[in-house]
């Protein structure tokens, strides 16, 4: 009987504290990211946290297992929109192919905020993106400046046909346009991996005398290629992209001439700021494709921090951050 | 499993001479990549590049050799590049937190091994179809290796830890000092050691090696566990050889370490097939890509290029076998 009683009692202030709790601690925001192996997303996922935290909010991570797996976000998107989170982040894993997993969260009415890779269709309350191709053009930019605008290059490029890399790619080569000095040797698939990378740039060294200079589509192969240059005492200045610790220590060192940040931090936060605004009746700004920064031994200082450490920008400096 | 299906074990010695001969004509295939790269390209023969192709291949091989032990026996090992990630994460770990490369490669090499072990556990002990067994170890070291990665990359080790996969001796590459001894224990082991014989046996017919007196489950154990330890072994030369080891270097290594079994030779269906055979399918694979970015073949056009030779090896091997039933 008293255990009984003390059971019931149990159970109701258990009750009591949860849904006290759960008005404390405000919103519930569903974060969805595309795999948990790319150190971009984990970024994506630290700056969500970090402004959950500020704005005293909850985040639900909704990662799949099997990186970039269409089924598994559908059936995650199924599976949030019973639970109803308060709003949600979300990165799709195919701009197209998920579309009709965002209608599904715009039927339940629960509002959604699209950051990363812009969703081919569906309603949004405010896109946060970087834009890939601004973001090879200035990396490119940077590395045939530093080379004075003349050179053997080589292109290291991502996956075939992932949105990414196609404007990564295209960015580099109107770089290598604008500098008619700069010879394009060639420009070889690494697939985002650091030993295809490696052994792409082994090869390349074998069929060029002389290469100067090699754009990476991300820091994975960028410091592949790297190591190749080491291991056949080579020079070469490499630049990568996405603005990994790996990247900067890089710089740090100077092994590698630049890395063009992706934001994923920034991205994160102002995903979950403007999804918590929105829920809370406050203005939000529709769009905002961050502008690219290059990271070089000038300027890593502040990305050389932990990303717990880095604080999210504020509402006045989303705005400034290249709102259109 | 189905002892039906297969056809009545052959004799000892007909393995090895239909081995040499199907042997001849893989090594031809690889030649015949060869003559036409060295048409196409000035720089594909030279001994810089035959000593790059060499240490790409090492890799590829060192996964591939375990696990042709494994094919033999009829089995299926898909979780060895994943046990490379995690195993090269664990090691990285060590080396970073001990300062010993000694107590990394160790690592390196037990956790692979451990895996393997358990991946024969599954097979025996539990019955499971290796297919299955090793499918699922896939996804549980993927979730290890994610969760305790959380997305980093642990990079940066000592300069004599890097001498293993960049350094070298007397000119030519480690990795391919390597590549050749273990190319020289895989093949003793197999063709001229009982248990390797007993390897193939078990493979042929399971039911008919059990009759026989050969103990199946303790074989099978070995196996695994050899396949564990060779995809660690892949791990710490990965590991040295880049500096660098994330969470998701595994998914591009298992799918090259099964082509190269079966282009060179082994049979999905066991019994049949050798270390060198495998050597020269881990050759194959990395010569077409090595000849695609000497070319500088549109990266458009790559994927289709290596399935098309890959297929092209695959058929030419097969009208050339001599016919076996």
């Amino acid at each position: 009987m008293d255990h009984r009683k003390s059971c019931y009692l149990a159970l109701s202030l258990l009750i009591a504290s949860a849904t006290t709790q759960a008005r404390a601690d405000g919103e519930t925001i569903a974060v969805f990211t595309k795999n948990q192996t790319n150190p971009f997303f984990q970024t994506v996922r630290v700056g969500a946290d970090n402004m959950a935290k500020a704005l005293n909010a909850k985040i639900l991570h909704y990662i799949p297992t099997k990186p970039d797996s269409i089924p598994e976000q559908l059936s995650q998107i199924e599976d949030v929109v019973v639970k109803k989170p308060s709003a949600i982040v979300f990165t799709p894993v195919d701009y197209k192919a998920m579309v009709p997993g965002v209608e599904k969260i715009n039927d339940a009415k629960i509002p959604v905020v699209n950051i990363t890779d812009r969703s081919a269709g569906g309603k949004f309350v405010s896109f946060i993106g970087a834009d890939d191709y601004s973001l090879g053009l200035e990396t490119g930019r940077f590395l045939l400046k530093t080379l004075g605008g003349k050179g053997n290059v080589v292109i290291i490029e991502g996956v075939k046909g992932s949105l990414t890399n196609v404007d990564r790619v295209r960015g580099f080569n109107d770089a290598l346009k604008e500098n008619p000095g700069a010879k394009l040797l060639a420009s070889q698939p690494g697939n985002y991996q650091r030993l295809q990378a490696l052994q792409v740039m082994e090869n390349l060294m074998q069929s060029n005398a002389q290469i100067d200079g090699v754009l990476a589509a991300n820091d994975a192969m960028a410091v592949g290629a790297i190591e190749a240059l080491d291991g056949a005492n080579r020079k070469a200045l490499v630049i990568g992209i996405n603005g990994t610790k790996e990247a900067i220590d890089a710089i740090k060192s100077g092994k590698l001439l630049a890395s063009g940040d992706y934001n994923g931090f920034a991205q994160g936060c102002l995903g979950t700021m403007m999804a918590i605004r929105s829920l809370r009746g406050q203005p939000v700004i529709a769009e905002i494709v961050l502008k690219p920064t290059v990271i070089t031994k000038d300027n890593y200082q502040p990305f050389d921090v932990s990303l717990e450490q880095r604080t999210c920008p504020s509402f006045e400096d989303a705005s400034k951050l290249g709102a259109k | 499993m189905s002892d039906v299906a297969k056809p009545a074990p052959l004799p000892q010695w007909s393995f090895l001479s239909q081995n040499a001969a199907q042997l001849f004509y893989r090594l031809l295939a690889a030649f015949l990549i060869c003559l036409v790269l060295s048409v196409l390209s000035e720089s594909f023969l030279s001994l810089g590049n035959i000593l790059n192709v060499l240490r790409q291949a090492s890799l590829t091989f060192f996964i591939a050799s375990g696990l042709t032990l494994v094919v033999l026996t009829a089995g299926l090992d898909l979780s060895v590049g994943a046990n490379v990630a995690l195993s090269a994460c664990l090691a990285g770990t060590v080396i970073h937190q001990t300062g010993s490369p000694v107590l990394g490669i160790l690592t390196g090499l037990a956790a692979g091994g451990t895996v393997g072990l358990m991946n024969g556990v599954m097979v025996t002990a539990m019955r499971i179809p290796s297919f299955i067994a090793t499918y699922g170890m896939l996804w549980v070291l993927n979730g290890v290796t994610y969760w305790y990665m959380a997305g980093e990359t642990i990079h940066g080790f000592p300069a004599g830890f890097r001498q293993i996969g960049s350094g070298y001796f007397l000119g030519l590459p480690i990795p391919v000092y390597l590549l050749l001894v273990f190319l020289a224990i895989g093949s003793f082991f197999a063709q001229r050691t009982t248990w390797g014989q007993e390897i193939y046996a078990i493979g042929a017919n399971p039911v008919a090696a059990r009759l026989s007196g050969i103990p199946v489950n303790r074989r099978l154990l070995l196996v695994y566990t050899v396949s564990g330890t060779m995809a660690g072994l892949a791990s710490i030369i990965f590991l040295s050889r880049l500096n660098s080891a994330e969470a998701d270097i595994g998914e591009s290594l298992t799918l090259p370490a099964i082509a190269a079994v079966l282009i060179g030779g082994t049979s999905l269906f066991g019994g049949v097939g050798t270390i060198f055979g495998t050597f020269v399918g881990s050759l194959i694979l990395t010569l077409v890509l090595n000849g695609m970015n000497l070319l500088s073949i549109n990266a458009n056009w790559q994927p289709l290029v290596t399935g098309i030779i890959v297929i092209i090896a695959v058929w030419l091997d097969m009208k050339t076998r001599r016919p076996t039933a």
